[in-house]
């Protein structure tokens, strides 16, 4: 028995160093994983850059909010979305009272997909929202970030790092849940 | 990679479905796993029904819970949309709880159960893996070896495909070690302890891995420290045996 139990002794100290050491051979920094990847709409490259205006001609682009050297530095969370979506039309709500909550703290950004400003002035009216909802008719934001389906939101952390990316609805508790994360980080 | 696929007008996420069937196949393996050790296979099936539903429910109401005030204005919110909003941690601790009281109630041998629940494990754990790759888009690092895949755009290691390798290998060794069992529990550690091992190999390819503040790979720590306590439990019941 005493042999045994001595083999078994000798397995689990060598499992424990052979594992530990694979554990320190594969350390790596979270700075190194996150620079020199390509930008793309993916969890932990770099979000896309972008430029869009808004339907009263105020210009918002990602890089001022959600890059190591922007001046006021934030999370940005975008949202894609259209009028004619039914579960973005139920979202809309949690994303207004999470842009007033969080207001100086993260950026929410609502990217709508290829209607008219004048479609979705009556839908901001409709709603009452008063976050920044941005045209991109030409669809040429919605194919940067490879939207298919709506809504689809994104969120991107202060350094411009895609952390998540949600197909579907979603609602007040999620946004919260998110943001507090991302405000942790 | 493919987060949702489309069945005519009708759009279906990945991950859930493959998730949806990785649990009924888990099932149905639990069932033929405890028929052949000989247990209550009924009660076993019934175990881990109440275990997948404890665990569902109780990660849903523990993210309820954490933002009770959010849920305040938005009551439709606790049921719907279900496709996230989880606690996994505290899903898993109510799973638990709910299979070992229903496994208490039912007087089901607590160690040959765990050794019909290991392959159940393993099999749900592939589906976790497949789910990854398939709707999350999880992805392994760059790498220049034969066998690497394409995704967003690099060549990088199918390191989903080595998860699955790996719980294939687990299963392997479980049934293997099905007819040769020596003392009960032997199944189930052995199981873990292999697929464990497995993990903390792989883990080192994942590129879309949680750091600790110095970089270490969670997973790896936890695969490390699990695997530990299954040999140390395998050294303890292979002495007493």
């Amino acid at each position: 028995m005493p042999t045994k139990r001595f083999q078994w002794s000798i397995l689990l100290v060598m499992a424990a160093l052979l594992g530990g050491s694979w554990i320190v051979m594969s350390q790596e920094t979270a700075v190194v994983r996150d620079t020199g990847r390509t930008p793309a709409p993916i969890v932990g490259h770099p979000a896309p850059e972008f430029e869009l205006m808004t339907t009263g001609g105020d210009s918002y682009s990602l890089a001022t909010y959600a890059h190591p050297d922007a001046r006021a530095a934030m999370p940005v969370i975008l949202n894609f979305w259209a009028t004619w979506c039914g579960p973005c039309r139920i979202e809309m709500p949690h994303l207004e009272r999470a842009s007033q909550k969080y207001e100086g703290q993260v950026m929410l950004l609502a990217i709508n997909q290829m209607e008219t400003p004048a479609q979705i002035d009556t839908f901001a009216e409709e709603m009452g929202l008063t976050f920044p909802l941005l045209v991109d008719q030409d669809r040429v934001v919605n194919n940067r970030y490879g939207v298919i389906n709506l809504p689809t939101t994104v969120f991107i952390d202060a350094n411009g790092i895609v952390r998540e990316v949600i197909i579907g609805t979603i609602n007040q508790a999620i946004l919260e849940d998110r943001i507090g994360r991302l405000l942790n980080e | 990679m493919l987060p949702t696929f489309s069945l005519g007008p009708l759009v279906f996420p990945t991950a859930p479905l493959i998730l949806i069937i990785g649990a009924w196949l888990s099932l149905w393996l639990l069932e033929r796993s405890a028929q052949s050790l000989g247990l209550n296979h009924e009660a076993v099936y019934g175990l881990g029904v109440v275990g997948l539903l404890a665990g569902f429910v109780g990660a849903r109401l523990a993210f309820v819970l954490l933002y009770w005030d959010a849920f305040q204005q938005d009551w439709l919110g606790i049921i719907w949309p279900l496709h996230t909003g989880y606690l996994p941690l505290a899903g898993l601790v109510v799973g638990v709880l709910g299979a070992f009281f229903y496994g208490r109630f039912h007087q089901l041998p607590p160690l040959t159960t765990l050794d019909a629940l290991a392959p159940a494990l393993v099999v749900a754990l592939i589906a976790v893996s497949l789910a990854d790759w398939l709707g999350w888009g999880g992805f392994g690092t760059v790498t220049a070896v034969p066998w690497a895949i394409t995704q967003f755009g690099l060549r990088r290691h199918p390191v989903q495909a080595y998860e699955l390798l790996g719980g294939l290998l687990a299963l392997a060794v479980w049934w293997r070690l099905l007819i040769r069992r020596r003392f009960e529990g032997q199944l189930f550690l052995v199981t873990t302890a292999v697929y464990s091992a497995s993990r903390l190999f792989v883990e080192a390819f994942r590129d879309d891995t949680i750091l600790t503040g110095d970089g270490y790979r969670l997973m790896q720590i936890i695969s490390l420290a699990i695997l530990l306590a299954c040999l140390y439990a395998l050294r303890q019941l292979t002495v007493d045996s």
